[in-house]
């Protein structure tokens, strides 16, 4: 039956290419819309995920409450002394540390899963120079470290990270950041913690990673330096950890996490509003696709509906020179199996071509800076996915004009003629 | 014996409207039977009952001593592509395919079957000649006048030499010189390859050639 179904598609060219467009239409707006959407969330994965640390082990910040308040005024005696507070303290510990660093960097250099860490004593700080004055972040770190953590040497303007690695107060800056001060590369900006007197660092060279958050706000420096501004020496605060397969990182962290009572989380736990947006985004995608292929698919149906009341005395000559009903069902449903294929091959073609020119398309301001190339991606699932939903799409809407051309005896069809 | 109706009725619509009555006959192999009537006597509902395109409300139909109602619908099938033709009032060709696709369809689903069909082309070819159409094997069913359709479409019954040619009013939509050539060609593929040929007409003319009439009245048979 697949020669007559090849006939049938051919001798009604329009209705075949109208079809056909229906299903082209579909598969590149699976294609086109996902290849979009999934190139952006990789990106983003890929800079939450290359740019900060699979895992991040940080000291919890113990908030001071009643309880605890009266537990280290009276010690064992608290639960007894009738004590009323005027205001209830509230406020956290002084600074916030890692209790046993030592312990974790057993721990992590054992641990096979971990590729590599860095530990850090980050702080927020106030950097100026002149009048013009910035909050933002200064992390210490051992650049040595750092780089295997983290991809921020492949940001890099200016300069060396590990120039950093030296101390005496220098600093890598996010471009942003010194935009914002009207500083440069080289400059001698102030650094201070809200507490002492403000400390000068000099800028030894530039980072750009796109994410303004990061650009407009951090800088980095050696960790002995930080230490010393925060007056916590040999103290850290964070410790970032790469892991061999990042995937692993939230059973990773979970595993660690009764080992002490530090804050463990996992990249997607740290940015698990991201992704959540994420799965929003998925469930916008495959409801237009759904729209869209459903459209294609009715297409498919009412063509076929109208192509087997058109065809119902070529049915009955079939039926009478032998052909089963089986035959019949198969000679409507091949038609919508041809179309499914060609249709979602075609789609799938200049899906890629549409992808192929959405990705010279540039961003200009905006979140992820300026003149970035728009991120497309090219995974063959994508391709695999819209084939699938294609092919299945019109498969199912040619099944019930093919069933129900099935179900016709040529004596119905015969005498209905014949009135 | 060939075909057998025993006590067949068949009838319509609900309430049941009753349009054959209790008919019993034989057609024997190779014999040429004319069904005549007027309109709504019948004829029609017969043919396609002793053509197992339907089934009748009650009695039976053997065919070759089968009961073609008690048949299993893959036994029926085949025996429709083999051992039988049908030719009606219009062509019913596919109007995708050419005079000979057309022709040799039968065969194609015979192939599926697993019969060799190779001896089929070369029989098409030969009825399209005997038929006088050779030259319009490539045409499309819409590039043939209705005389050299209705030729095509009794290549096609006959192509797989069958043993029984089932027509309903086959030069109903034909001129007077385009109907003597379709019942010289029946008459011819009665005499010559044995085909019985079971013919609905209204006109006096062809049913006298026929060697026996079977007259239907209201249903029923009629001396």
């Amino acid at each position: 039956m697949l020669f007559l179904a090849l006939r049938h598609l051919v001798a009604r060219k329009k209705q075949t290419v109208l079809t056909l467009l229906g299903i082209v239409f579909g598969a590149m707006a699976f294609v086109a819309i996902s290849g979009f959407m999934l190139g952006f969330q990789y990106f983003l994965l890929d800079q939450l995920i290359n740019n900060d640390a699979h895992i991040r082990i940080s000291a919890r910040e113990d908030r001071v409450d009643r309880t605890i308040a009266e537990r280290d005024v009276y010690g064992a005696f608290s639960s007894q002394a009738l004590i009323a507070w005027v205001t209830e303290p509230t406020g956290t510990r002084s600074v916030a540390k890692i209790e046993n660093p030592q312990g974790w960097a057993d721990i992590l250099k054992s641990d096979p899963r971990v590729e590599a860490y860095s530990p850090q004593f980050s702080s927020q700080v106030l950097f100026s120079l002149g009048s013009a004055a910035a909050n933002g972040r200064l992390i210490g770190s051992e650049p040595e470290k750092q780089i295997r953590v983290t991809n921020i040497e492949s940001y890099i303007k200016t300069g060396r990270f590990n120039d950093i690695s030296t101390g005496g107060n220098r600093i890598i800056a996010g471009t942003g950041l010194l935009k914002k001060l009207g500083a440069a590369d080289g400059s001698t900006i102030f650094v201070s913690n809200g507490r002492d007197k403000p400390v000068p660092f000099k800028v030894i060279g530039t980072y750009e990673t796109g994410t303004r958050q990061l650009d407009d706000t951090t800088a980095f420096g050696a960790l002995i330096d930080v230490q010393r501004l925060s007056q916590q020496e040999n103290q850290i605060n964070n410790i970032a950890v790469r892991l061999f397969d990042f995937e692993k990182s939230r059973e990773v962290a979970h595993g660690w996490l009764p080992t002490s009572s530090d804050k463990v989380e996992s990249w997607d736990e740290i940015n698990a509003s991201f992704l959540n947006v994420f799965s929003i985004q998925d469930a916008t995608r495959y409801l237009m696709i759904a729209v869209i292929l459903l459209v294609a698919g009715f297409g498919i149906y009412n063509i076929l509906n109208v192509v087997v009341s058109q065809k119902k005395k070529e049915i009955a000559i079939l039926r009478s020179i032998g052909f089963e009903p089986s035959d019949i069902l198969k000679l409507f449903f091949y038609q919508g199996i041809i179309l499914g294929l060609v249709g979602s091959l075609v789609g799938l073609l200049f899906g890629y071509v549409a992808c192929i020119a959405l990705e010279h398309v540039t961003f200009g301001a905006g979140p992820m800076g300026g003149g970035v190339m728009m991120k497309v991606s090219f995974d063959p699932m994508i391709y695999v996915r819209a084939f699938v939903f294609g092919f299945i799409t019109s498969a199912l809407a040619s099944l019930l004009p093919a069933r129900s051309a099935g179900q016709l005896t040529p004596i119905e069809i015969i005498r209905s003629g014949a009135e | 014996m060939a075909i057998e109706a025993r006590s067949i009725s068949k009838s319509f619509g609900q309430p049941p409207t009753k349009v054959l009555h209790d008919l019993s006959f034989k057609i024997d192999e190779g014999e040429f039977v004319a069904l005549t009537g007027r309109s709504g006597s019948g004829k029609s509902t017969l043919l396609y009952l002793l053509g197992a395109l339907d089934f009748p409300t009650a009695g039976q139909i053997f065919v070759d001593e089968k009961d073609i109602v008690a048949m299993p619908s893959k036994s029926l099938h085949e025996l429709r592509n083999l051992s039988m033709g049908f030719v009606f009032q219009s062509h019913y060709l596919l109007p995708e395919l050419t005079a000979l696709e057309n022709i040799l369809m039968p065969s194609r689903k015979a192939k599926s079957n697993g019969v060799d069909v190779r001896r089929f082309e070369e029989r098409a070819i030969s009825l399209l000649v005997e038929f006088g159409i050779r030259d319009k094997s490539g045409r499309l069913p819409r590039e043939m006048s209705g005389g050299e359709q209705q030729r095509v479409a009794i290549a096609r019954a006959l192509v797989m030499s069958p043993r029984y040619l089932f027509a309903d009013e086959p030069t109903g939509s034909l001129d007077t010189a385009n109907g003597e050539i379709v019942m010289g060609l029946f008459e011819k593929a009665n005499r010559e390859s044995g085909t019985a040929i079971v013919l609905v007409t209204h006109d006096p003319g062809f049913a006298a050639r026929a060697s026996r009439q079977i007259k239907l009245v209201d249903g029923r048979i009629v001396d």
